[in-house]
């Protein structure tokens, strides 16, 4: 009697380890076929994109651990004088500045989605029910002149060189690839950024009505994470001091 | 007897449990670790762009390694030394002042001057657009009318009369500066049809961009810190 409710209790186990196998495998062949088979012949090329992104990885991760090894003995070298001190707690406000740390705080987050419900052929224009370059451009611009202090698109954290592109049907945010549903979120005082984008006529209240999909949200606890990403200092030749 | 074979039945149970929970796992972390959709989807000329967009990032966070690594080491030097010491940080602190527009700044860099005409008045989203094609062609520095472009700079149109750039009232002609690589930046704009400058001219607004060799870029005269950011530890 035993020996069955064993064997049955593995019986079942392998079974459910499997199906769960078998479920990914399906996933991941689903995938794949989205893109038809003529793309197919690009596996290399993936192969070498994939590849690039993992070495990219890599090297962030040992930046970032230079990084700290670079604040610690900073740290240590300015210990010694209060004016030293000073110095670097100012290069530490900067980096936060620069959006080179995850920030927290009270403000909105912003859902934008393309609207999929409509029928082609029977809208006028189905550019307006779809979520553009222009449309992320102009909302950072009123999230700043709302008075916001850091913003992120789909965690891309918009910085002073960030550039929004459109690249065929791909939108890029600081080289890298966004899609929809877009979320950005902004810190900064919660009505004010609201009522910036969704008062009568605002930027949103128009997309909205054009038929794009948008939910705005007020919250008191946003994190930001920071930008992964380096700054170039290769054409300023000197600043005034 | 019997024992040792039971004993054996549950090892090798054991060990395929173990290798298709292992196999669960590879599987779990394939997805997770690479964006397959986004690049499945992706024809030849996207991959092609993918994949330079990540060298050139490689390269960057390499440099930046390495100067990194430098730093280390003159720290490390400067221990002894409280004079060498406040060099360093002095140092350090006056290349991010530099760069995010505490100090005035200069270098090589293109001039792009923008002028209301009879038919046309440049508007807010003009500059804003301008911006957003500098910043890609790697602009390090950028000024409009001497108002310094920041992190959280805003251009908007006020009444169809002017133009507001971090709150402060500018006017045409919009004189725009910016310090990065000439080459760059003067290719990225001067595109045939579909660069700005072209797009520009169809829409019969005046605009007019020229090199040099030395550019002084003011610095930005408002308060850059945080303000509903909450403050950690």
């Amino acid at each position: 009697m035993k020996k069955y409710n064993a064997a049955i209790i593995l019986g079942v186990t392998c079974l459910i380890l499997v199906l769960a196998i078998c479920i990914q495998i399906r996933t991941i062949e689903e995938a794949s076929n989205v893109v038809g088979s003529s793309l197919n012949d690009n596996s290399e090329m993936k192969d070498k994109v994939l590849e690039a992104q993992e070495d990219y990885k890599q090297i962030y991760s040992q930046l970032e651990k230079s990084n700290k090894k670079l604040e610690k003995i900073r740290q240590l070298a300015t210990s010694n004088s209060q004016e030293d001190e000073l110095l670097k707690l100012e290069l530490e406000d900067n980096d936060k500045v620069q959006g080179l740390t995850d920030v927290k705080g009270k403000g909105v987050i912003i859902n934008l989605d393309d609207n999929r419900e409509v029928d082609e052929t029977e809208v006028l224009n189905i550019s307006s029910y779809l979520v553009h370059e222009e449309d992320l451009l102009q909302i950072i611009n009123e999230l700043f002149n709302a008075g916001a202090d850091a913003i992120s698109i789909n965690n891309q954290r918009v910085v002073s060189t960030t550039a929004i592109l459109c690249d065929g049907n791909i939108i890029r945010v600081n080289g890298e690839i966004i899609s929809v549903p877009i979320t950005i979120k902004a810190i900064g005082y919660p009505e004010s950024l609201y009522y910036a984008l969704m008062r009568p006529q605002g930027y949103l209240d128009v997309m909205q009505k054009d038929g794009v999909i948008v939910k705005v949200e007020k919250s008191d606890d946003i994190t930001i994470s920071k930008y992964e990403g380096v700054y170039n200092y290769d054409y300023i030749i000197g600043g005034d001091k | 007897m019997e024992k040792r074979n039971k004993i054996i039945f549950s090892i090798i149970l054991g060990v395929v449990c173990f290798i298709l929970t292992m196999v669960i796992f590879l599987q779990f972390k394939t997805i997770s670790q690479t964006d397959i959709i986004s690049i499945e989807s992706m024809r030849e000329e996207e991959l092609k762009q993918e994949l330079s967009t990540y060298k050139t990032k490689y390269d960057e966070v390499v440099t930046k390694l390495e100067e990194n690594n430098k730093k280390i080491l003159e720290y490390e030097k400067s221990l002894s030394s409280e004079e060498e010491a406040t060099n360093l940080i002095n140092k350090e602190l006056e290349e991010s002042n530099d760069l995010i527009g505490k100090n005035s700044v200069q270098g090589e860099g293109i001039i792009i001057t923008l002028t209301d005409t009879k038919d046309s008045k440049i508007t807010a989203n003009d500059l804003l657009t301008l911006m957003n094609e500098l910043k890609q062609a790697g602009a390090e520095a950028i000024s409009i009318n001497d108002q310094r472009i920041v992190y959280n700079t805003y251009i908007v149109d006020i009444n169809y009369t002017y133009i507001s750039v971090n709150g402060k009232r500018i006017v045409s002609p919009y004189v725009v500066k910016a310090i990065g690589n000439t080459t760059y930046l003067e290719s990225a704009l001067s595109q045939k049809q579909y660069g700005y400058i072209d797009k520009m001219l169809a829409a019969k607004k005046s605009v007019v961009l020229e090199r040099q060799s030395l550019i002084d870029i003011a610095n930005y005269t408002g308060d850059l810190s945080f303000e509903y950011v909450k403050e950690e530890k």
